[in-house]
């Protein structure tokens, strides 16, 4: 029963994207929409193997993916430090509810001009980026988690005389444990999809600049093999961060409910 | 006090990793020399223009003048002379227009050697007017009160278009420009939304081979043997590094000189920078690459620009060009 539940979605999924292709195929074949607009999927595919070919594909790979890991890395360790700071000391709560609020809502896009007159077209623009708005999703999730920490478990362990680390330890870190997760997993998209936007709005270095690249030398279904590339790359580490947390967090209610219905 | 002190701790390393964040290891920049070894940044268009450049490169040519060469390319032109002028880069690419519109701002830059010039040849240079196949616009002529594409308003693109149909008898001063990026000027054209579009290639060759008509060769017109664009650098490193200056031009006029002899190399070495397939890059018209930056037609241009109101003052040429 679970193992037929189980195996019909990846079969059910793979005849979908199988169902995609087929569409994209007939599309432009069928005159219904302009190959050199949107060519065939056979030639997408075509591309894609020849792009494979290629060392600047991977090193654009590589550097949208170094951007992408770094600049996670920094929002995801300045976001959990700052939410919990921030969210168990009620003063400081109080103090930066408007600004994160006011913060928060500022697309990171909004931020290229910037990022153009601070790093020009390098390695920074992107991180300003990818920092900027992966930051705020770990933040406000840290701090949801702080504010979720039960008071009884609290004066409980306030009253055992559990020192600050060990409340912080075995009270705090459990409860916002699982929010940390959910709000990584916001930000390792987000943080892609701001990745990508610099590099093909700005033009540093990665995937982004290629397509960007591929679209003004006319070079149409190396462009849509890129584009499949990010996508690929959105679903992956998607796949990533939900397996990271399903393992991680296998003793949490949240996940051992999800295994149960 | 305790709970205090951690949450100063944890604030601390926040705010240097937030510091972090935005800093970066290589901002290298100002074009240190080490070891006798200039390293050169220089903004350009990862366009056919620049392929002197990457050809140059692959010969040794700025190497054997001590010149680590690095092409910075973006997308478009508009972050090349700020970034030229704030030190990100050593030289930059960028067509006379727009330096002659900084030059009459008075910003510090000065062209140091000639970056492309127009084959000057009718129906046969690197950019053009064209129209869709069936177009009822034969001529420049006909452009007048048309809807017409350049990749950047008050710029280069304007002004030559404007030259073409006055030249053919048109009048220029109701036609109305559309600004669009050029990838994005062959399904306009195609859909209706604008008359015609004035592109360079390899747009303007994919454009040909859809069936499109070249109405006019804008570049020829206005000028003979028209300087489209050049290299240039800040009065900031010409003052404090004139040698730098000095080997970087003979680097590209030798670059120049080579490209204009070696087409097929040219063709070659766009597949290292561009994505344009093998086709196109057997196809498109390639661009002249003289040494010489051609006064004559940049005072043309000059005085053209100023007749559009581009400028806000006739720009001095004599402080911009070498």
């Amino acid at each position: 029963m679970t193992s037929a539940r189980r195996g019909n979605p990846v079969l059910l999924g793979f005849a979908g994207l199988a169902g995609l292709l087929v569409i994209l195929e007939l599309l432009p074949r069928l005159g219904l929409v302009k190959d050199r607009y949107l060519p065939p999927a056979s030639r997408i595919v075509a591309a894609l193997a020849d792009e494979a070919g290629t060392a600047a594909f991977w090193r654009a790979l590589g550097d949208t993916l170094y951007a992408w890991a770094i600049g996670l890395l920094i929002a995801v360790a300045a976001g959990v430090l700052a939410g919990l700071v921030i969210g168990s000391v009620p003063v400081l709560r109080a103090l930066t509810a408007s600004t994160v609020e006011f913060l928060r809502p500022i697309p990171s896009v909004a931020l290229i001009p910037l990022a153009v007159l601070l790093y020009g077209t390098r390695l920074g623009s992107t991180l300003l980026l990818v920092c900027y708005a992966a930051f705020w999703q770990v933040l406000v999730q840290v701090l949801y988690g702080v504010a979720d920490v039960d008071p009884v478990a609290e004066e409980t362990a306030r009253s055992y005389r559990f020192s600050t680390w060990g409340r912080v330890r075995y009270v705090l870190w459990p409860t916002a444990l699982p929010y940390v997760f959910t709000g990584v997993r916001l930000a390792a998209s987000v943080a892609l999809v701001l990745a990508i936007t610099a590099e093909l709005v700005i033009g540093a270095p990665g995937l982004g600049k290629e397509i960007a690249t591929a679209q003004n030398s006319d070079a149409v279904p190396t462009m849509y093999a890129l584009i499949v590339v990010t996508g690929a790359l959105g679903v992956l580490i998607n796949l990533l961060t939900r397996t990271g947390e399903r393992r991680l967090l296998a003793w949490h209610q949240s996940v051992r409910g999800e295994v149960a219905i | 006090m305790r709970r205090r002190l951690i949450a100063g701790l944890a604030l601390a390393v926040v705010a240097s990793t937030v510091a972090a964040c935005g800093s970066d290891k290589d901002s290298s920049g100002s074009g240190g020399s080490s070891g006798g070894v200039d390293k050169v940044k220089v903004g350009v268009i990862p366009i056919i223009d620049v392929a002197p450049l990457y050809l140059g490169q692959s010969k040794g040519f700025f190497k054997n003048r001590n010149i680590e060469l690095t092409m910075e390319a973006g997308q478009g032109g508009a972050a090349i002379v700020p970034g030229v002028v704030s030190g990100e880069f050593q030289f930059g690419f960028s067509n006379l227009t727009s330096l002659m519109i900084a030059q009459t701002k008075n910003v510090p830059i000065k062209a140091v050697a000639a970056g492309v010039a127009s084959t000057n040849a009718q129906g046969k240079d690197f950019g053009a007017v064209v129209v869709k196949a069936g177009s009822p616009i034969k001529t420049a002529k006909d452009l007048a009160g048309k809807k017409v594409s350049v990749n950047t308003l008050k710029n280069i693109g304007d002004t030559v278009t404007r030259e073409s149909v006055r030249k053919a008898g048109g009048d220029p001063s109701n036609i109305q420009f559309v600004e669009m990026p050029f990838p994005n000027m062959q399904a306009a054209l195609e859909k209706g939304d604008i008359d015609a579009a004035w592109v360079v290639e390899p747009q303007l060759s994919t454009i040909k081979a859809a069936g499109g008509r070249e109405v006019a060769s804008t570049f020829v017109d206005a000028a003979p043997n028209l300087t489209i664009a050049a290299y240039f650098t800040s009065q900031k490193l010409l003052s404090e590094n004139a040698d730098l200056a000095k080997r970087f031009t003979e680097a590209v006029n030798e670059s120049l000189t080579y490209a204009d002899g070696h087409p097929d190399e040219v063709r070659q070495v766009l597949s290292t920078y561009t994505k344009i397939d093998e086709k196109t890059r057997a196809a498109v018209v390639l661009p002249k690459w003289p040494v010489e930056i051609n006064k004559t037609s940049a005072q043309t241009l000059a005085e053209l620009g100023t007749k559009d109101g581009i400028f806000a003052s006739a720009p001095d040429l004599n402080k911009l060009l070498p």
